[in-house]
């Protein structure tokens, strides 16, 4: 079928206000919008804010036509309208740009730019130079540099996003919707989405700007908006705030449970990192961490947490800098080897990482040491059903046999099945990536338990996670992360959400 | 309200669709089942007494098993290979590689290599038989490394291999015309009553081994765990690439257990030709056996089944004279409707 764009020459696009008017949303009986009213019109950037989990994705899946809403209203310019498709979402002049670019690494910019809408000739075929002109009809106008016959592989992130706007442009949007489009930029990179984003509102494109970043939030957007739990708590312009007033929007709620409480017994120290880098996404960290000890390590979105323990245990070999386990300086050459060292790693993404769906319950939970309880090659299944049993007591697994398939399970069970794994190694250092990730209320006070035994019994823990309610709960002290470097540690009271906040958004406290 | 019979009968349905739902070697079971009853009815009952019908049925079978046992124990190491997640397509020509290499160590024509040595007879066959082995495990180490350091993906390394060997093999056989000592050819037809067995006591101790291995040892574990979710596998420790390697390593070992019953069951080899499309009878054999191709998956004892059923198959189309063109036709067949089958198990 043959599309022909319908181009405007002028570039100034139909302006159009977008409200979404008391939203409900749930995912059984997960209720993630209560009752949530925005509106958005062309010509400015609108800042939505909110930790994860607050709504802010499902919220603009809604407006994208991904998800469909339980109720509310949603009205263009005063009228009623539907998205049940991404496409009518489309053709109504709204552009999702997501996280996860949607670009096609092996085609041009040019057939990008036209993916889905491909102009062609009368007989049928693609009508290249068309497509190609027309992209450089739109480059010129937003004053990019760019050859549409590049390949998309070449072209860094920034560009990219910058290709993904223009294409939004090309189909007319009036509203855009940009989610985290910073989180992978250099500052120069950055730069160069903004001044884009710039010249898009004096065009009288309106912005959603999706981001945690507030120190960006304060430099290119005009008005906010802040979602916590599912319900809008804060609206305002950015002129009227400062990001500590921000952060405070964002956490709000009173620090729901205490931390919990033991004794701490430190012993020496086991793991010290100095100067340690990995390209881009961590550089020159330092500190240490002591037997007993549970640190928590937290940051936001692109803060390089996982990579740099994915570092230290031997997945991603550093490009600087020293590892020291147990006060002797280490090369950590591969999981295998930071088994032996006495280092275990809880992975996050358990479905990807951790669970090896073929296997049942018991082969799961022994796999890091078969190797250890063999003899001539040959596992010891009876020693590691017994060891199986006693963690099966000690963590409170729900499960019924050891034989079941590990599919059966539920998240949180699952979570300890592979808790298990690296309990039996023994390890002196164990790392947690976003343990309680997935896991329901009932088993993530288990967990938070264990993770107290463990460091009663002299073992040193790093928990790395998201939520800053779940650091403050479990851990003695917190490293923030921002961007790849240690923003900041802090300790004892000063280890508030807000402070946290204020670290993994680019801050510094007084 | 039922009667007793209807009750035990769904009793008996309840039972054999709660297996066939669970037990992946159950339905592969069940249709080796079918064939060995099919095999029996084609055999006929026009014997004089049980005891000869006995011996007509048992021959048969002994005949079966036989003429597939080298197939078979490649399909065995087939299936470990597939179940990390690789292929191997080169074991035809390292079949082939192999065998050159046993003909001319033993050669009876123009004396063999080891006969320069001053070996003959019995002690020059075992010599070349471990010479042979150890070759036979260094091409399949060969893949093993393209596999890991080289980090080609299997299809394509042993892509290349399977052209490398047969071609290097047949230029340097060009001008030999080896043949195998009388003697050699006894190995295989060593006879227990008045049964040739060898290779079948072989591909059955092999099988053994391999289903202990796969089920009990840390390197079988870790087969399943790297192809299931090689990034888990890593993750908790395993070293995938000593595991890969020693699959491919362990895959050019069985080739040349293969080519040997081979060599001493027919006494010659066709360097062109013999082993074209070996690959895929072993991977049709481990695919009707429950062995799926994205790894994780599979078993020594079902790829054992998926061998016997496919040959049976063979025999019985042979049997009915089904057109020879015809019959790989329905190894594909048996193959597909392998799959679809299986499928329906999975979470």
């Amino acid at each position: 079928m043959a599309v022909t764009l319908s181009f405007n020459k002028s570039m100034e696009v139909m302006a159009l206000k977008v409200e979404m008017k008391n939203i409900y949303k749930s995912f059984g009986s997960n209720h993630v919008l209560k009752d949530v009213s925005i509106s958005v019109e062309g010509g400015e950037i609108v800042a939505l804010l909110g930790e994860n989990g607050a709504g802010k994705s499902t919220l603009m899946n809604i407006l994208g036509g991904v998800v469909e809403k339980d109720a509310g209203t949603i009205l263009l310019d005063g009228k009623e309208v539907e998205f049940a498709t991404p496409a009518q979402s489309q053709d109504a002049g709204i552009a999702f740009i997501h996280q996860e670019l949607n670009l096609i690494n092996d085609l041009p910019i040019f057939q990008n730019m036209f993916l889905g809408r491909e102009i062609k000739t009368k007989w049928g075929l693609l009508d290249l130079e068309r497509m190609i002109h027309e992209t450089e009809e739109m480059f010129k106008k937003m004053n990019v540099d760019l050859d549409p016959r590049t390949m998309v592989r070449e072209l860094d992130a920034s560009y990219k996003q910058i290709v993904e706007i223009c294409r939004a442009m090309m189909m007319n949007a009036s509203i855009i919707i940009m989610d985290e489009p910073t989180s992978s930029l250099t500052e120069q990179e950055i730069e160069r989405v903004f001044q884009m984003m710039l010249t898009m509102k004096e065009h009288g494109v309106g912005i959603i700007f999706i981001s945690h970043k507030l120190n960006e939030v304060m430099r290119v957007c005009q008005r906010y908006l802040v979602l916590r739990d599912g319900k809008l708590v804060a609206e305002g312009d950015i002129k009227d705030v400062t990001t500590r007033d921000l952060a405070r929007f964002m956490v709000g709620h009173d620090v729901r449970t205490e931390p919990l409480i033991r004794e701490k017994r430190v012993g020496d120290e086991v793991l010290r990192v100095e100067g340690l880098s990995f390209q881009n996404a961590f550089r020159n960290v330092n500190f240490s961490v002591r037997a007993g000890e549970i640190v928590g390590v937290t940051g936001l979105l692109g803060d390089g947490r996982s990579e740099l323990f994915q570092t230290i245990f031997g997945i991603f070999r550093p490009t600087a800098g020293k590892i020291f386990i147990n006060g002797k300086e280490t090369e950590v050459k591969s999981p295998e080897h930071a088994l032996q060292l006495g280092i275990g790693y809880l992975p996050a993404n358990r479905k990807e990482n951790g669970i090896i769906k073929d296997m049942n319950i018991i082969e799961n939970a022994s796999i890091a040491t078969w190797p250890k309880f063999s003899r001539w090659g040959i596992i010891d299944s009876k020693r590691h059903e017994e060891l199986f049993d006693g963690q099966r007591k000690s963590l409170k697994i729900k499960m019924e046999k050891i034989t079941d398939s590990i599919n059966s399970l539920s998240g949180g069970n699952q979570q300890k099945v592979i808790l298990a794994r690296w309990l039996s190694a023994g390890p002196k250092l164990l790392i947690l990536d976003n343990p309680t990730q997935g896991v329901d209320v009932g088993a993530k006070e288990d967990i938070y338990d264990i993770i107290m035994k463990l460091a009663q019994e002299n073992i040193a823990i790093i928990v790395l996670s998201g939520e800053a309610q779940e650091i403050i709960r479990v851990c003695d002290r917190a490293i923030v992360m921002y961007h790849g470097v240690i923003q900041g540690e802090i300790s004892g009271k000063t280890m508030t959400e807000q402070n946290i906040m204020t670290l993994a958004t680019g801050g510094q406290l007084n | 309200m039922e009667n007793s019979s209807e009750k035990s009968k769904r009793g008996f349905i309840g039972w054999f669709k709660q297996k066939w739902d669970s037990e992946p070697l159950f339905s592969t079971a069940i249709a080796l089942l079918i064939m060995i009853v099919l095999q029996t009815l084609v055999l006929g009952f026009d014997y004089d007494s049980f005891g000869e019908w006995f011996q007509a049925w048992l021959n048969n079978w002994i005949n079966i098993l036989r003429n597939n046992a080298a197939t078979g124990i490649i399909a065995l190491g087939m299936t470990l290979v597939i179940m990390t997640g690789g292929i191997d397509l080169a074991v035809g020509s390292t079949l082939v590689a192999i065998g050159a290499m046993l003909m001319m160590l033993i050669d009876a024509g123009t004396k063999g290599i080891l006969a320069g040595f001053g070996l003959t007879g019995a002690p020059a066959f075992i010599v070349a038989i471990i010479i042979v082995l150890i070759f036979g495990y260094l091409l399949g180490a060969a893949n093993g490394l393209l596999v890991t350091l080289g980090r080609i993906p299997p299809f394509i390394a042993t892509l290349g291999t399977m052209m490398v060997f047969r071609s290097v093999t047949q230029h340097f056989m060009q001008g030999y015309n080896p043949t195998v000592p009388v003697d050699f050819l006894q190995l295989a037809s060593f006879r227990i009553g008045d049964f040739m067995i060898m290779p079948i006591i072989y591909w059955a101790i092999i099988a053994i081994i391999l289903h202990y291995v796969s089920k009990r040892t840390t390197f079988g574990r870790q087969i399943i765990a790297v192809g299931s979710n090689e990034k888990a596998a890593k993750l908790s420790g395993v070293n995938v690439n000593k595991v890969k390697f020693h699959v491919y390593a362990l895959m050019g070992l069985l080739v040349a257990f293969a080519s040997t019953i081979q060599v001493s069951r027919i006494g010659a080899m066709d360097f062109a030709n013999a082993g074209r499309g070996l690959e895929m009878d072993a991977i049709a054999a481990a695919v009707v056996g429950g062995t799926s191709m994205m790894g994780g998956r599979g078993s020594i004892v079902g790829t054992v089944f998926g061998m016997l059923i496919i040959a049976v198959m063979n025999n019985l189309l042979n049997l009915f004279g089904v057109p020879p063109f015809l019959r790989d036709a329905f190894k594909g067949f048996i193959v597909i409707a392998a799959v679809l089958l299986q499928r329906k198990e999975r979470i």
